[in-house]
């Protein structure tokens, strides 16, 4: 898990490379790595990278990563080797004051630790201060302002802020023990290329027992392996330099051999504090870079969904197939009957009795020689019986909540062949007096038109 | 064919809500449903599963056309009890190419092939003779059979309808799909089991996995109603300009970005919150999130290298004490910080007033800084509130709605219902998120889930499922 998993992974939720189907399917062909989301993510993001646009974005993003890093270390080297001669020149008149080397050794990397364990603190802010002051923040500024060094694709691309705080501390720690590694190659060149005298001196009222303490302090992770970088207090009383006075002629000219002995001090205060406790805070910022990288590949925008798809069951209530599309009869049928007649020759009520017809008949005021129960409980025997007794003109009753079935449609054929003109009424219920609904002869309306025959008529 | 799972056709007369209770039961919005008799030509297969095993499978079929014929060629045959599926096979075998029965065979295949039968007939319209013909053909093919009487009007028939249909069928039960709630989809499903034996645990399973599905559903509407409001109350637009200072037309360019992307984000969770509930063909009418009584403030800046001039003049001001710090450190404090104090000053002065200049100076043809508006994140505190009592509301009607409703449905949000959802105890526990999304900050990995719990428990509670 890097860097470059996290930029696949926003790259991919972006194009929605597998359907929910297959994001199932991963989970329970990978059903050992359920409960382990990071792990998931990352197997999942090796499954489907290959679909990604190439060159890569996280590929992309990382060499420029590297890029900028590897600027940036060169230049602390640089740096921190000039730093180191700078602070070790030496012209043979004057002793090189080791209080300076001491305060860029020491304290300037127990300060910068100081504030790098500010900035993991303030990590989850965006707008974090710390971060700003780191010169990883600044270079990547300078760089995305010029031309063509950048990519469209990463201008655009948005990382977690709480990644790219991760990332500029992790490099941060890199590039400082660049910076130390140049002090540390300064001081070892000047000690072996030049006699340096080392001398300390300070406007400071201090005195060489007071120093020789706080130099033991300094000197405890190291004073029990290496006893004679632990500078002594007669070196100490020995190296004290004035500016003014006797004193620096009798006691360093005396002493002069022994001068060059702090150079084991500085060397193991440069291992230790600029470099030992800066890769132990590199190894330490690592695990919180870690962290991170891990917050941010679960709260970029789509991991949950995809951890649901990969993890929950796919519960399916749907059809498979598609159903072909129903384009309902829209035309109105054109022969309409608005008013019936006083008598017709024939009533017949399809699917309904006898009795019921007779009513009905009263109902509508209209008389007919013979009412005839058609369809329903009927064998298709009477039903021909019926047609054959039929002429003239028939009102066809028919039960208008109840739409036409193809049987209907058949004996509809059937009497429109026997008989001169057939009006379709459809009746309502009692409850309703009888009344259609315009929505129930509207059905009717359709069904007669697809029929499309002259003799027959509907009542609306 | 032996029938591996459970399988049920809904079969019935023309236009009696067979392909509603379908949809209802299916959780299916896709069943083409109308007032037109003959929608259904072909059967359809609903199959519940999971992870790709169906646990039973429900078939939409067409109605009855031509059952008088069926039936008068089934009498034709004189054969003992036993003896009339294989009468209802030859049947399908023999009319499997005639037109005139396509439908008739669409709806007895399934049956004959091991499907149990739920007979529909519609409650609200008298009971006639006729149907007494399907009802015949249905106890030929020897399968186990329930009537489920639907209700499409207000009317009420069902006394008459259950005299009759009692006297085919083993079980008769009231179904209606519009109004039906998960108990009654559970109830439906406890009586398809109780049709044969071995269909009592595979439907007891399905019960359980539909209550789980459901589970699911909420589960997936929380995650993106917390993701709508994080998304929406974190949203920062900026709209950059190239005068001195921001006209009219920029700012109400931002207000307008801004507002539409708002209200694009909400279009787009409620149809994921649609999909989620298989609704994903709704058809609804909604009021236009508005923003009334909110102030929503451009605020005018630039940046520097990517900073604004707050954070530049505090990162000089920082760097300077740091520098001075330094120089404090070197001279043991002798200077009584004023070193520190002195380089902060510095830095923060330097910043503050060099800030525009610096933004002027040109880099290989670049100016290092840029002006624009922003908007956002949102401040007013109300916003959330409104933003999720809405999707609240439409995620309720949304898992409410029947599946079998095809009309124009209206979500119109009455005044009662921000007292139903949002109590003090919720008020609060939201908030302290909405603080956080207001802030900008990174969420922690558990941040939005806590969230989302929260969002889900309401829905819980006003869902009821």
């Amino acid at each position: 898990m890097n860097i470059r998993s996290y930029v696949n992974l926003y790259e991919l939720l972006k194009i929605t490379p597998s359907t929910r189907e297959e994001n199932r399917a991963f989970g329970i062909t990978h059903v050992m790595l359920k409960n382990r989301p990071i792990d998931q993510l990352s197997a999942w993001i090796e499954e489907h990278k290959h679909r990604l646009k190439r060159p890569l974005l996280s590929e992309t993003f990382s060499s420029y990563l590297y890029r900028v890093t590897f600027i940036l270390v060169l230049i602390a080297f640089a740096l921190g080797l000039l730093t180191g001669i700078g602070l070790l020149s030496y012209s043979g008149r004057e002793p090189v004051n080791v209080i300076y080397f001491i305060a860029v050794v020491i304290f300037f990397p127990l300060f910068t630790m100081l504030l790098t364990f500010l900035a993991m603190i303030r990590a989850s802010s965006s707008q974090n201060v710390l971060i700003h002051l780191s010169p990883a923040f600044w270079l990547e500024k300078i760089l995305s302002l010029m031309p063509a060094k950048m990519e469209e694709r990463l201008q655009t691309f948005q990382i977690n802020p709480l990644l790219t705080n991760w990332t500029i501390i992790k490099r941060s720690q890199i590039i400082v023990l660049f910076f130390s590694f140049g002090l540390l190659l300064a001081l070892l060149g000047a000690v072996v290329t030049k006699d340096i005298a080392f001398a300390w001196s300070t406007t400071l009222h201090i005195t060489p027992v007071a120093l020789h303490d706080f130099l033991t302090i300094l000197a405890l992770p190291w004073s029990e392996f290496v006893p004679a970088a632990v500078p002594s207090l007669e070196l100490i009383q020995q190296s004290q330099y004035f500016r003014l006075g006797e004193r620096l002629n009798e006691e360093m000219i005396a002493h002069a051999s022994q001068l060059g002995e702090w150079w084991k001090f500085l060397a193991f205060s440069t291992l230790f504090y600029a470099i030992v406790l800066r890769l132990l805070m590199f190894v330490f910022v690592s695990f919180g870079y870690r962290r991170a990288l891990e917050r941010s590949l679960l709260t970029l925008k789509g991991t949950n969904k995809l951890l649901r798809e990969i993890n929950e069951p796919i519960i399916s209530t749907h059809a498979k197939r598609k159903e072909s599309t129903f384009t309902p009869n829209e035309k109105s049928y054109a022969q309409i009957v608005n008013s019936l007649d006083a008598s017709y020759d024939c009533i017949h009520g399809w699917a309904i009795p006898y009795k019921k017809l007779l009513l009905l008949g009263d109902s509508l005021q209209i008389i007919a020689p013979n009412y005839f129960e058609a369809g329903g409980t009927n064998s298709f025997d009477e039903d021909a019986e019926i047609i054959s007794k039929s002429h003239g003109e028939v009102l066809l009753l028919v039960k208008a909540w109840e739409p036409p079935t193809m049987d209907f449609i058949d004996y509809l054929n059937d009497l429109v062949d026997k008989v001169d003109k057939v009006i379709v009424m459809p009746i309502g219920t009692k409850k309703n007096g009888y009344d259609a609904s315009d929505k129930e002869i509207d059905v009717w309306d359709s069904k007669l038109s697809v029929l499309r025959n002259m003799k027959v008529w509907l009542k609306r | 064919m032996i029938a591996t799972h459970p399988k049920f056709a809904v079969v019935g007369h023309p236009n009696k809500g067979k392909s509603s209770i379908v949809a209802t039961l299916a959780l299916d919005d896709t069943v083409q449903i109308s007032d037109t008799p003959g929608t259904t030509t072909k059967r359809r297969s609903f199959p519940l599963s999971v992870d790709g095993k169906v646990l039973y499978e429900l078939f939409d079929t067409p109605g009855f056309q031509r059952a008088r014929r069926v039936l008068a060629w089934l009498e034709k045959h004189d054969v003992p009890a036993h003896k009339k599926p294989e009468v209802v096979e030859a049947f399908i075998n023999e009319h499997k190419e005639d037109e005139r029965f396509n439908d008739e065979i669409e709806l007895l295949e399934p049956i004959m092939e091991g499907a149990g039968i739920i007979y529909v007939v519609d409650g609200s319209q008298p009971y006639g003779e006729e149907y007494e013909t399907e009802m015949e053909i249905l106890r030929w093919t020897g399968q186990p059979s329930m009537a489920l009487i639907n209700h499409i009007e207000d009317t009420d028939y069902s006394d008459e309808w259950k005299k009759a249909l009692e006297q085919y069928f083993r079980m008769v039960r009231t179904y209606n799909p519009m109004k039906a709630t998960l108990e009654d989809h559970v109830s439906i499903l406890e009586s398809m089991a109780q049709l044969k034996e071995e269909w009592i645990a595979p439907v007891k399973a399905s019960i359980k996995l539909l209550e789980h599905y459901k589970g699911q559903m909420l589960e997936r509407s929380a995650l993106l109603l917390a993701r709508l409001v994080y998304d929406s109350v974190s949203m920062v637009e900026k709209h950059y300009f190239y005068t001195q200072e921001a006209d009219d037309e920029d700012k109400e360019k931002i207000e307008s970005n801004y507002k539409d992307r708002l209200r694009d984000l909400e279009i787009s969770t409620q149809k994921g919150i649609e999909e989620v509930w298989n609704h994903g063909h709704l058809n609804k009418e909604e009021t236009e999130l508005t923003f009334e009584g909110m102030d929503l403030f451009s605020e005018e800046s630039a940046s520097v290298f990517g900073l604004t001039r707050k954070e530049l003049i505090i990162t000089a001001a920082t760097s300077g004490a740091v520098t001075g710090a330094g120089i404090d450190l070197l001279l043991a404090g002798h200077t009584l910080l004023l070193g520190g104090a002195l380089g902060a000053l510095v830095g923060g002065t330097g910043a503050y007033f060099g800030f525009n200049e610096l933004s002027e100076v040109k880099v290989l043809g670049q100016t290092m800084g840029r002006r624009y508006l922003e908007m956002g994140p949102m401040e007013n505190r109300n916003f959330p509130y409104i933003l999720l009592g809405r999707a609240i509301y439409h995620t309720m009607k949304v898992a409410q709605i029947s599946h079998a409703k095809r009309d124009v449905f209206e979500i119109e949000m009455d005044q009662s219902f921000k007292e139903r959802w949002l109590d003090d105890t919720s008020r609060n526990a939201l908030e302290k998120y909405h603080k956080k999304f207001r802030s900008g900050k990174a969420l922690e990995t558990g941040e939005l889930k806590e969230y989302e719990e929260i969002i889900k428990k309401i829905l819980k509670h006003l869902i009821n499922v």
